[in-house]
């Protein structure tokens, strides 16, 4: 499977980014900072201060900006300086500008994708966003497209068959009452990261149990 | 009571030290050495001090300690009065224990990896980061499996020794050519630690959170 530029891809759990935090993820490459503010959503940018070419994933949080931690320099949620800590009386003129990535979040997983325009397939649909728990992420030392093959030949306990709900996300239904969800996300040629979430009564109580049923099929996946 | 400490600002194994004297408000006094480019720690001299030649060294009245986790039990056992940094109950103690020679272990992968890439060792990169990379998983499945539970320190409802043990080398890993990227519940964890009253940074761990 190759990330195509234009396919929506789940890159992290909503859950697992903290308000007030910049963190590293990789897709196809690129290295990325997604962050979210003290509140609101997750913001998905290129990993690169504009000014020095800092990683923002090193930055931190105050507000609803973000911050480089090499000298300060301070973004809005849309990307567009707004403070340079060294020239305090400057309004940064608008040219500099953090690059950013669409970002969504969905069924308890934030999808980006790197073309920012409105090609290609929309978000998987699977109803509505309400009574999806996060399971957990893994990250798994191998390509995308065995792991994906793994994954529709994987048995979780007592599941029906894994179909594709996107070129990227699979769906497993274990008995009647608990689906999973599985996004796939190539970091790059020899990394793959899946972003798991559930739904169904049993979702929170099974969450643990899927969580190490998942790591199991990672370290199988990594043995093959 | 004086406290006399070893110490070497750029090392991971001191600066667990440094922040659990720091944690528990203790003044100490500092004796720099120059572990690089003079290599004092394998000097005659001082391995009069540390026959094994490794820093850091703790001196408390008349005792002499070396390696960074016994220190740390030491530290705990002897000035911290509330007992939840070294917990004494046989459902914290054992686990504490257990992550504490991981840290001592395992983990120090990741110190070798950082001192072939920041200070020119010679050794075997690719392995030394393999192996730091599984330490990793390891902990980080750990502390996934502690965040499903509601919680956020390696053993039980507070930070523990276990947590200052682990913290230096997991936050310094991209000194040793190691990314965070595959580890969310390591990041969430060491933000947490990074709030704690009374941290501090060291060179290459960010003072702002």
């Amino acid at each position: 499977m190759s990330v195509a530029r234009e396919l929506w891809t789940g890159v992290a759990l909503d859950d697992q980014i903290q308000a007030a935090s910049s963190n590293p993820v990789i897709l196809d490459g690129q290295a990325l900072a997604v962050w979210r503010g003290e509140e609101g959503p997750v913001r998905v940018w290129e990993d690169r201060c504009p000014h020095r070419g800092m990683r923002l994933s090193f930055g931190f949080v105050r507000g609803e900006t973000l911050r480089c931690i090499y000298h300060g320099w301070t973004y809005a949620t849309d990307g567009q300086c707004l403070a340079i800590p060294a020239h305090p009386t400057l309004a940064p003129p608008k040219t500099i500008c953090a690059s950013t990535y669409p970002s969504e979040t969905r069924y308890g997983i934030v999808w980006t994708k790197l073309d920012g325009g409105s090609n290609g397939a929309a978000l998987p649909d699977l109803g509505p966003d309400e009574g999806w728990e996060p399971v957990r992420s893994l990250f798994v030392h191998a390509a995308a497209s065995p792991v994906l093959e793994a994954l529709l030949n994987c048995d979780l306990g007592q599941q029906g068959p894994v179909h594709m709900v996107a070129e990227n996300a699979a769906e497993v239904e274990i008995g009647p009452e608990l689906r999973v969800l599985v996004a796939v996300h190539a970091m790059d040629d020899e990394r793959t990261a899946l972003h798991a979430v559930a739904r169904g009564p049993r979702a929170a109580s099974e969450r643990a149990g899927l969580a190490r049923r998942l790591e199991r099929l990672r370290d199988d996946i990594e043995r093959a | 009571m004086a406290i006399r400490l070893y110490d070497y600002s750029l090392s991971g194994s001191c600066y667990k030290v440094r922040l659990m004297l720091g944690f528990l408000g203790l003044e100490y006094e500092r004796v720099q050495m120059n572990f690089y480019p003079g290599r004092q720690h394998r000097s005659p001299e001082f391995r009069e001090i540390n026959p094994l030649g490794q820093i850091p060294v703790l001196e408390e009245d008349g005792l002499r300690l070396r390696d960074a986790q016994a220190i740390l039990c030491h530290l705990a056992n002897s000035h911290d009065a509330s007992g939840e940094w070294l917990p004494r109950d046989a459902e914290r103690f054992g686990p504490v224990m257990m992550w504490l020679m991981f840290a001592g272990g395992e983990l120090m992968a990741a110190s070798a990896a950082r001192l072939h890439d920041a200070l020119g060792y010679e050794l075997d990169i690719e392995e030394a980061r393999r192996k730091a990379r599984a330490a990793f998983r390891v902990l980080d499945d750990h502390l996934t499996a502690r965040e499903i539970a509601g919680a956020r320190w390696i053993v039980g409802d507070t930070p523990t020794i276990a947590d200052v043990a682990c913290f230096p080398y997991v936050a310094l890993a991209g000194d040793g050519g190691l990314g965070h990227e595959e580890y969310p519940a390591l990041r969430n964890w060491m933000r947490d630690f990074r709030r704690l009253p009374r941290f501090r940074a060291m060179s290459g761990i960010p003072e702002f959170i």
